[in-house]
């Protein structure tokens, strides 16, 4: 029953997989993945490559005196955006597994929007290789640059 | 060991500041160890925070917050004056995967600390803690400003609350 269960879950998502990457709707992606609604990450396709972003609320800030965007939450955001990458680009039946993930900070991310972009470095037969960057006012002054290694 | 007063102190504001503000509420964990450079903290399964549609298991972007919170507790607590430390980078190594409905417990402790840095080390684990979910390495700056030190922002706040009181305190009234 349970295995069975898995299997019709599997068969939506990559029905609602492709669907998405036809109707050129990354967002649809997103709203399969709880985690997205929980921090609040959008998504859209802009100039031929996706575009991501997080509106400010109040439950992502973690440094309340200045304010500060939760450093976890900067991670956590461009952890899903390469993932949503990799699913959205990429020709994969499942969801990617995150092998490992290295983050640097570089500005302490101000209380208003980040937005953010990934481009897949590498991609093997196993292992694809993402780097993201997330940035406030302007492209060039990014906040935050990620890479990230998935078994897909 | 013997008994450290400042510690004592900040403990309950630190854990007011990291369980009950901001992205810490939201997530709902609790901080069960709090020392000098060493912070537990354990994480209840929660279904909104899922990464996996097909098999529950938790966002690694969790994992990431709660690491993020543990390292920087340590962090910040194995400084003479604690203050806030910005990250510089963290690197995270997923072991294994995450089993769902089951809670998360971090570790994070500070196995050295320069003038200028403090090297954090983390794990995650669930079930045992000889086969962890993530490991994780964070490095943090040390920020020697007296605006940003606990000290100086309960002084602020005290000074807001008495404001018929011309004179400012003076820290060493304020010990």
């Amino acid at each position: 029953m349970n295995k069975q269960n898995s299997e019709q879950l599997l068969l939506d998502w990559r029905d609602n997989v492709e669907a998405a990457r036809l109707e050129r709707h990354p967002q649809a992606l997103l709203d399969m993945i709880p985690y997205a609604a929980f921090i609040g990450a959008q998504a859209k396709v802009e100039d031929q490559r996706l575009l991501y972003w997080l509106d400010k609320r109040a439950s992502n800030i973690g440094n309340p005196s200045l304010p500060a965007i939760h450093g976890g939450v900067i991670g956590g955001f461009l952890e899903l955006a390469a993932a949503i990458e990799i699913i959205y680009n990429l020709d994969i039946a499942d969801v990617p597994k995150v092998v490992d993930f290295s983050l640097d900070y570089l500005r302490p991310g101000r209380y208003k929007t980040i937005y953010a972009s990934c481009t897949v470095m590498r991609q093997g037969k196993k292992l694809a290789n993402v780097s993201a960057t997330a940035w406030q006012d302007d492209e060039q002054t990014p906040i935050a640059t990620a890479r990230c290694h998935f078994l897909i | 060991m013997a008994f450290d007063m400042k510690m004592a102190l900040v403990r309950p504001a630190l854990k007011y500041a990291l369980e009950r503000n901001g992205h810490g509420a939201a997530l709902g964990f609790t901080l069960d160890k709090l020392e000098r450079g060493e912070t537990h903290l354990t994480f209840p399964y929660r279904e909104d925070l899922v990464g996996n549609p097909i098999t529950g298991v938790v966002h690694g972007g969790t994992i990431v917050s709660l690491l993020d919170t543990a390292c920087g507790c340590a962090a910040m607590t194995i400084q003479k004056s604690p203050s806030v430390t910005p990250t510089m980078d963290l690197r995270l190594d997923y072991m294994r995967p995450a089993q769902p409905f089951k809670p998360i417990y971090v570790e994070a402790k500070v196995y050295r600390q320069s003038s200028n840095v403090i090297f954090c080390r983390g794990l995650a684990w669930q079930d045992d803690k000889d086969s962890p979910i993530a490991h994780c390495v964070a490095n943090f700056m040390k920020v020697d400003s007296k605006s940003i030190q606990f000290r100086s922002i309960a002084l602020k706040k005290l000074r807001r609350l008495m404001p018929w009181r011309q004179t400012p305190i003076t820290d060493s009234e304020s010990r």
